[in-house]
């Protein structure tokens, strides 16, 4: 059975490309959210076995939301996208309980590398 | 007493030992045998009597340390854990080097040579030091992955740099954890790696950290890229010298006194400098050789065979990419020898060798190469076959009757050249050998075979000791420039000279006697397929370079000289076809590209 992924962004570019490099690998993405509040409704609604969390999102930033599902699901498996220049940023995701992070511009290599290590922790 | 009369017998004896307690250290490390913690007690004991009676203070204390901290493993109280094997390395090495200093003199304790002598203190405080890869992003992001993977098997008591200059761009990935905890330092290291993004990491007991103003002095481990990156610019160094040097040799007006005396203090600083890089990248081949005891034995069980193997010379010292690079030939070799080489137990017996076979894995210094050899007892390879089957394949004229130990290893190494149809004790052989004779090429090296019927076979790898510099002449054939390593050049001689009475040999080649010594005359232009310029002729320029290799001497017709210097040798790419005759590639210093010229091949 392929892992599920629900997919955090407001940009449709970037949950179009994270998700092409996600469901290249085999994944299968059970959903995509545009804002923070999306994201923990559709956490709870799908349970997936992933998530991928933008930083800055409108309604509910990435890492609120991360606060929010880790809060309700303290083993949910959070991988941060972020831009450059966003250090302070990303630390305090993994603080409110992500598990690792990539930097944007995505190369796929280092997001599957990223999402192995996420779920095999 | 007045002991000095005994001074060479200890350190003979102690070396012994030492070497012996090396062997049970990397046994230790196999297969955690408590056994091998015996011989290793047993040396601590003998060298801490030995130099008790010397009145070797640090030897004796050191031996003594080490010999404490054996004990308890040795009883089964304590257990084999990493953080042990490493202790007893670590201590073994102090041991060396206290027997080193006692040679040189030095035999009062000092400082450094001091070992942790009680087992690891109750709070058990150790340093993690991590370095992450050099392309990570957001570093300080990772770092802090890191320390929460820490935090979760042990208590963090301080980190270095602090936690809260992670985020400064000035913070370049190194950092270091002190913890307090027991989780093993597998456990630790697997964790950590885990986090990604990681380059090493090391788990160090936090007394030799404390004690680390002297020490950072002695040793500090280096990324190997950075060696290379570093021999890389001291290369380009090395040349740049040269057009310097050439530059104001062929400036006009009378040389600066000045600018000439700085120069020459250049030049001598970058050959220093050069130097240094080189030997900072020298390891022993033990660092390969350790690699195939275990595989061979796997291998020979497989096949049913029974082999000891037996390594020399381990502590030659060759520099790291070729060491790196000679593993997978070695393993070839090695495998042939196994499979083709060696009888099954039974047969060797009916022809009256002992059961088991010997597999000689040896490396020996030979004035500027390196020679490493494989060499089995097994049955020899058959000429007759390899003749026939060659003949068969057009490699060989059928007149050909027999095949010298060069002719077949030619044979064996030529790409096309296989013996799979006969479903043979042969089958095979040619493939491996054709890969490790490309390998060794592309090192700048050369292979050799001897192999006697019913005897054994002993391939050779010969080696420069440094892979990256060489001297080498440049000369101009045709419109190109070739380099030949200068080591492999007896002479350079004017090939419009009266004496060098022309002729032709048995086999109707050209033949020219430079100083007595009849030799074949190989024209460049002709083999390398340069464009004969009549222009060139016409400059009466015309030398003669006189080559030597493995004994044999030719004379190659070269259309100028154009300098003598030192050049980086870059491997060529054994895939791009029409290499025969190079073993490698450089840029000179004005930037213009010339091919090395194989002098084995080509004699």
């Amino acid at each position: 059975m392929s892992r599920t992924v629900l997919i955090c962004d407001d940009a449709i570019f970037m949950r179009t490309m994270v998700g092409d490099i996600l469901s290249q690998a085999g994944f299968e993405i059970v959903g995509e959210a545009e804002t923070g509040v999306q994201a923990v409704e559709q956490y709870k609604a799908l349970r997936p076995d992933l998530v991928t969390m933008d930083i800055v999102m409108p309604e509910m930033g990435g890492i609120d939301a991360v606060r929010e599902i880790t809060q309700h699901d303290p083993a949910a498996r959070i991988l941060m996208c972020s831009a450059m220049g966003q250090q302070a940023l990303v630390v305090e995701a993994i603080q409110a309980g992500a598990k690792d992070f990539v930097v944007k511009p995505f190369q796929p290599s280092r997001v599957l590398e990223a999402v192995n290590r996420v779920l095999a922790a | 007493m007045d002991t000095s009369r005994y001074a060479a017998l200890f350190f003979t004896e102690s070396r012994e030992h030492l070497a012996a307690m090396d062997t049970a250290l990397l046994a230790i490390e196999q297969d955690r045998q408590v056994a091998h913690v015996d011989t290793l007690f047993r040396g601590m004991h003998t060298i801490k009597g030995m130099a008790a009676a010397m009145a070797f203070e640090a030897v004796e204390q050191v031996a003594h340390a080490l010999e404490a901290r054996c004990d308890p493993l040795r009883r089964g109280e304590v257990p084999l854990t990493d953080y042990e094997i490493a202790a007893l390395f670590d201590g073994v090495d102090r041991l060396r080097a206290t027997v080193d200093d006692a040679a040189n003199g030095q035999t009062a304790l000092t400082p450094t040579a001091a070992v942790p002598s009680s087992p690891p203190s109750p709070t058990n405080r150790r340093v993690v030091e991590i370095r992450l890869v050099a392309d990570c992003p957001l570093p300080g992001v990772r770092a802090v992955l890191v320390l929460a993977r820490v935090r979760s098997l042990l208590t963090v008591r301080s980190t270095q740099p602090p936690e809260a200059t992670w985020a400064e761009e000035k913070f370049d990935g190194a950092f270091a954890i002190t913890v307090e905890g027991d989780a093993e330092e597998r456990v630790i290291v697997e964790s950590v790696r885990g986090a990604g993004d990681v380059a090493r990491v090391e788990v160090v007991d936090a007394r030799d950290r404390e004690a680390a103003p002297t020490q950072v002095a002695r040793t500090v481990r280096i990324d190997a890229s950075r060696l290379d990156a570093l021999l890389d610019l001291a290369g380009e160094l090395v040349i740049t010298r040269d057009r310097l040097v050439r530059a104001l040799e062929a400036a006009d007006g009378p040389p600066d006194r000045q600018v000439q005396r700085a120069t020459r203090e250049t030049a001598r600083l970058i050959s220093a400098l050069h130097t240094e890089v080189l030997e900072a990248r020298m390891l022993p081949v033990r660092e390969v050789f350790d690699r195939f005891p275990r595989l061979v034995r796997d291998t020979a069980r497989e096949l049913g065979k029974e082999v000891m193997l037996s390594t020399e010379g381990q502590e030659i010292a060759l520099d790291r990419s070729l060491l790196d690079a000679i593993g997978e030939p070695l393993l070839h070799l090695l495998r042939n020898a196994l499979d083709h080489g060696m009888e099954l137990p039974d047969d060797r017996e009916r022809v009256g060798k002992p059961r088991s076979g010997q597999l000689v894995l040896r490396a020996a210094r030979d004035r500027a190469s390196v020679v490493i050899q494989v060499q089995d007892d097994g049955r020899g390879i058959d000429r007759d076959a390899v003749r026939t089957r060659a003949a068969a394949q057009g490699l060989i004229p059928d007149s050909m009757t027999t095949l010298s130990d060069e002719a077949l290893l030619n044979v064996l190494a030529h790409p096309g050249f296989s013996m799979a149809t006969h479903v043979s004790t042969l089958s095979g052989r040619g493939v491996g050998v054709d890969v490790v004779n490309t390998r060794v090429r592309a090192l700048g090296g050369h292979l050799e075979l001897e192999t006697l019927a019913g005897a054994g076979t002993v391939f050779t790898l010969r080696l420069p000791v440094t892979l990256a510099i060489a001297r080498a002449v440049i000369v101009r054939v045709g419109t190109s420039l070739y380099a030949i390593p200068a080591a492999q050049v007896v002479e350079v001689v004017d090939a419009e000279q009266r004496d060098l009475s022309p002729g032709r040999d048995a086999m109707q080649r050209e033949t020219v006697t430079v100083r007595d010594h009849l030799m074949p005359l190989v024209d460049l232009a002709v083999l390398f397929d340069e464009e004969i310029l009549p222009a060139t002729v016409a400059d009466g320029g015309q030398y003669l370079a006189v080559v030597e290799s493995a004994g044999r001497r030719a004379a190659l017709l070269v259309d100028g000289l154009v300098a003598q210097q030192d050049i980086v040798v870059k491997g060529l790419d054994p895939v791009r076809g029409g290499s025969h005759w190079f073993s490698g590639a450089t840029i000179l210093g004005d930037g213009t590209p010339a091919l090395i010229v194989d002098v084995h091949r080509v004699v």
